[in-house]
């Protein structure tokens, strides 16, 4: 099964110890994929990596709740990798947000394993989630701080500031769109163009 | 007893039925969300309301797993006994009236400063101001996340949004709709919950929920645009045409 942690490919496979907590993470994922995150084990996840129990506890001193975070961030990770692929190349900050908000929504919706995990373990995939949320955070501030700079802004508008909003609206948005319609590209070009930067970006 | 839950239960996430729902004007109830919260407060006993508030204190110092029927009698200085004939469902039903205290006691104080808002910047800025604050100042909230948030974050996960907007446009509407129009109050609802639950659970350095001068440019310089940019003349958003 190929997991999370195995990226886009275009990096230099990791070698040594680097490899070895990869095949680890990859070996969490699969396994809380498949048998809930609950029902996940330090054992379960030595026997799906092929590694002992003595190499995943020295890779992951914390154990079981260190691998699920560990887990969890390699799905977010690849998650945000993929949203920037389907972005592509944006000419500008609103293109950037109306991509982005059509294509979180799609692979929200279809990320089965997540999907089963909010039905099946809220009380477990919520938190975790929630303990990568910074993270997911500081990684779409930094995109949009640099389109920022790019934009002619709305006078008093401090780029950090209009980054670090627009990061959290994106992120609820994705997780849940609300009244909008975003299978609609006009209704997506009001929200984003008319109402999510209407205090940013200067016309 | 009645009352509290279906407000709880909107609170909580709990099944709420039609009749039941806050906001769902029951002949001779109270009008609003906001209403049933504040008479859910003001409309305890005294008894009730001493259980509840050493209820409050024993789950801020233990949270809600550790805290006993036993504790609570305690800490309210009365019998189980009393326990039991004050909230007969026991330590969930004490709970529940915590949240609905809470809350209630907290719309209840913020009521009049919204009603006499002259702006739409005024407004946001005093409920938002409040809410950020409340965050932060009331030690239920920062507690349970520390201690219990498998208990607390499932009623935050994506789909719970649904209910949550709900909500947000019940509390905001009889307020907004002084400053935009009726169709447009639901994407603003929305917008505005979203802002205060994410920067309520994750606070940021550039937003000191007790320096005013900091919420206000928040409004001013981004969510006031926000709110009059959203045109309910479009045809085209899902919103428009579900009002």
């Amino acid at each position: 099964m190929t997991g999370p942690a195995d990226g886009g490919g275009a990096v230099d496979p990791p070698s040594g110890a680097a490899a070895t907590r990869h095949r680890i993470v990859d070996a969490a994922y699969a396994c809380m994929a498949r048998d809930g995150i609950a029902a996940a084990t330090v054992e379960g996840i030595a026997r799906e990596a092929g590694v002992s129990r003595a190499t995943v506890y020295r890779a992951f001193p914390g154990g079981r709740d260190e691998l699920a975070t560990a887990a969890v961030t390699a799905g977010v990770t690849q998650f945000l990798d993929g949203l920037r692929a389907d972005i592509g190349d944006a000419p500008d900050l609103a293109t950037m947000l109306e991509r982005g908000l059509v294509a979180g929504r799609h692979r929200l919706d279809e990320h089965a394993v997540l999907q089963r995990a909010l039905h099946d373990e809220p009380d477990q995939i919520v938190p975790l989630l929630a303990t990568v949320l910074p993270l997911v955070l500081a990684v779409l501030r930094t995109d949009l701080a640099d389109r920022l700079e790019h934009e002619h802004l709305q006078p008093g508008v401090v780029p950090a500031e209009a980054a670090d909003l627009l990061a959290r609206l994106v992120v609820s948005m994705i997780g849940n769109a609300g009244s909008w319609d975003t299978d609609d590209p006009v209704a997506v070009r009001d929200l984003v163009r008319g109402h999510l930067l209407a205090g940013v970006v200067a016309r | 007893m009645r009352r509290i839950r279906a407000i709880v239960s909107a609170v909580t996430g709990a099944t709420v039925t039609p009749t039941e729902a806050p906001g769902a004007r029951a002949p001779g109830g109270p009008a609003t969300t906001v209403d049933a919260w504040a008479a859910g407060y003001l409309g305890a006993d005294d008894a009730e309301r001493r259980l509840v508030e050493a209820a409050e204190r024993c789950i801020v110092r233990w949270g809600i797993r550790k805290t006993s029927l036993d504790d609570i009698a305690r800490e309210a200085s009365v019998s189980r006994a009393t326990v039991y004939r004050v909230f007969p469902g026991g330590k969930e039903r004490v709970v529940e009236g915590v949240l609905c205290h809470v809350v209630g006691r907290f719309f209840h104080e913020l009521e009049a400063e919204l009603v006499a808002a002259p702006t739409l910047d005024e407004l946001l800025a005093v409920g938002i101001g409040a809410l950020l604050r409340e965050a932060v100042d009331n030690p239920v909230l920062p507690s349970l996340l520390e201690r219990e948030p498998d208990l607390v974050l499932p009623h935050f996960a994506f789909h719970q949004f649904d209910r949550i907007f709900a909500l947000a446009d019940a509390v905001t509407r009889p307020h907004l709709e002084r400053f935009v129009a009726p169709a447009a109050v639901r994407p603003a609802a929305e917008l505005l919950v979203r802002c205060v639950l994410s920067f309520a659970f994750q606070p940021v350095d550039w937003l000191d929920p007790h320096d005013d001068v900091a919420v206000r440019r928040l409004v001013t310089t981004y969510l006031v645009p926000a709110l009059t940019g959203l045109d309910p003349d479009r045809p085209s958003t899902r919103w428009e045409n579900r009002t």
